[in-house]
């Protein structure tokens, strides 16, 4: 077999092509005047239930704060430290969702595949670097409930070791979880479930693909050589 | 360039150059309604890229850029494909009846199987191999140097070759 009778057999659907398949100009306007709406718009849209449950969790963690603050107590104590470090964590891990899901969704495809392929897929495992920040908020669980009053003073011995056991139990799974977020341990499904919430499945894909492009680039240095 | 001339154009080049848009939707996707849901992708992609278009490149070239970038991002984007649907409710680019592109007895259709099994970049390759682009062009599209370009090419049509001799003389 020839290597023109391949482009021909090609060829053949270009008449057919240009005969039979018609452009619905009214809808191709309409698309392109639909592409107006904001980003954000079409974002919020997109993944509205894990938007709303994170804004929602926000707004109860602020409104926490800020009643202990102004009812109880404007010194720092345990509630207010615990509480204040979640906070913050969950808002960086939120706006690290939005900024990244905005990145991914308004890439600008005018470059060579190879680029925007790496490039694209680099975004999406990045999202592993967000999601291990929020690992840093799980030893605060264990002592935003602590009070002044009556911690360490007023408890047992046997209380005083369990805090401090739970605790440090707690800062260790954290440590190790901030550890362990990283695309390497893709494989793992103990980590699939994790990242499921943020994605999990299209990291995998583009971890793959990410792979598939290193062998590419690898060929092309051996091929140059 | 005002928004009614710059629409204008855009719509013309598409019209000029649908037969782009149809080949790489009809490689990357096998189901007609994700097609549906690719071409308007593809499409919109090109409108958003549309004000930054480098006339040192050819439209083709340009075209195909957007076209295979965005097709092979389509699948590993879970999110936009359910946005897109409901953007339209039916095809910018009406499809004839699949059956006459699809035969898969006839040549065109046995090729048309063949590419879409390939590996994403390597579809990619042959696709500009059979539409007659220069090496130096595909390398552009690509991004990879022109003489990777002759190894893959060579190395994926030889594949092809092989595997459609063998489907005829089955």
């Amino acid at each position: 077999m020839e290597n023109t009778e391949l482009i021909n057999i090609w060829k053949q659907q270009n008449a057919k092509i240009e005969k039979t398949l018609a452009i619905n100009e009214l809808l191709l306007k309409e698309a392109i005047n639909n592409k107006a709406k904001s980003s954000l718009k079409s974002l919020v849209k997109l993944k509205t239930s894990g938007i709303v449950a994170f804004v929602f969790y926000l707004l109860i963690l602020g409104h926490a704060l800020f009643y202990a603050i102004f009812n109880y107590s404007s010194a720092l104590n345990y509630f207010i430290i615990s509480v204040a470090i979640i906070t913050v964590v969950n808002i960086k891990g939120f706006s690290d969702y939005i900024r990244h899901l905005n990145w991914t969704n308004n890439i600008n495809y005018n470059g060579s595949i190879i680029e925007i392929q790496q490039q694209l897929s680099r975004l999406q495992l990045s999202i592993i670097d967000h999601a291990k920040i929020m690992c840093l908020q799980i030893p605060f669980y264990t002592t935003f409930y602590l009070s002044n009053k009556w911690f360490p003073q007023e408890v047992g011995f046997g209380y005083i070791v369990f805090q401090v056991l739970l605790t440090s139990s707690f800062i260790y799974l954290s440590y190790w979880l901030y550890k362990n977020h990283k695309p390497e341990n893709l494989n793992k499904k103990w980590f699939r479930n994790m990242i499921a919430g943020s994605g999990g499945k299209s990291v995998m894909k583009a971890m793959e693909f990410y792979k598939e492009m290193e062998e590419f680039k690898r060929d092309d240095k051996n091929t140059s050589t | 360039m005002d928004k009614i001339d710059k629409s204008d154009i855009f719509l013309s080049v598409v019209q000029t150059n649908k037969g782009i848009i149809y080949k790489v939707a009809n490689s990357y996707c096998k189901n007609v309604e994700d097609r549906k849901d690719l071409v308007q992708e593809i499409i919109i992609q090109l409108w958003k890229s549309f004000d930054n278009y480098d006339d040192n490149f050819k439209y083709s070239t340009w075209m195909y850029r957007i076209s295979l970038n965005v097709a092979i991002s389509f699948y590993r984007k879970e999110t936009s494909r359910k946005k897109i649907s409901n953007l339209l409710t039916d095809g910018i680019i009406n499809f004839p009846d699949n059956d006459y592109f699809e035969d898969k007895e006839t040549d065109l259709g046995i090729l048309q199987q063949m590419i879409s099994q390939l590996k994403d970049l390597d579809k990619a390759l042959m696709l500009l191999y059979l539409e007659e682009k220069s090496h130096k062009e595909i390398s552009q599209i690509i991004g990879i140097s022109e003489t990777n370009v002759a190894t893959k090419i060579n190395r994926i049509k030889n594949g092809l070759k092989q595997k459609f001799t063998k489907i005829k003389n089955q």
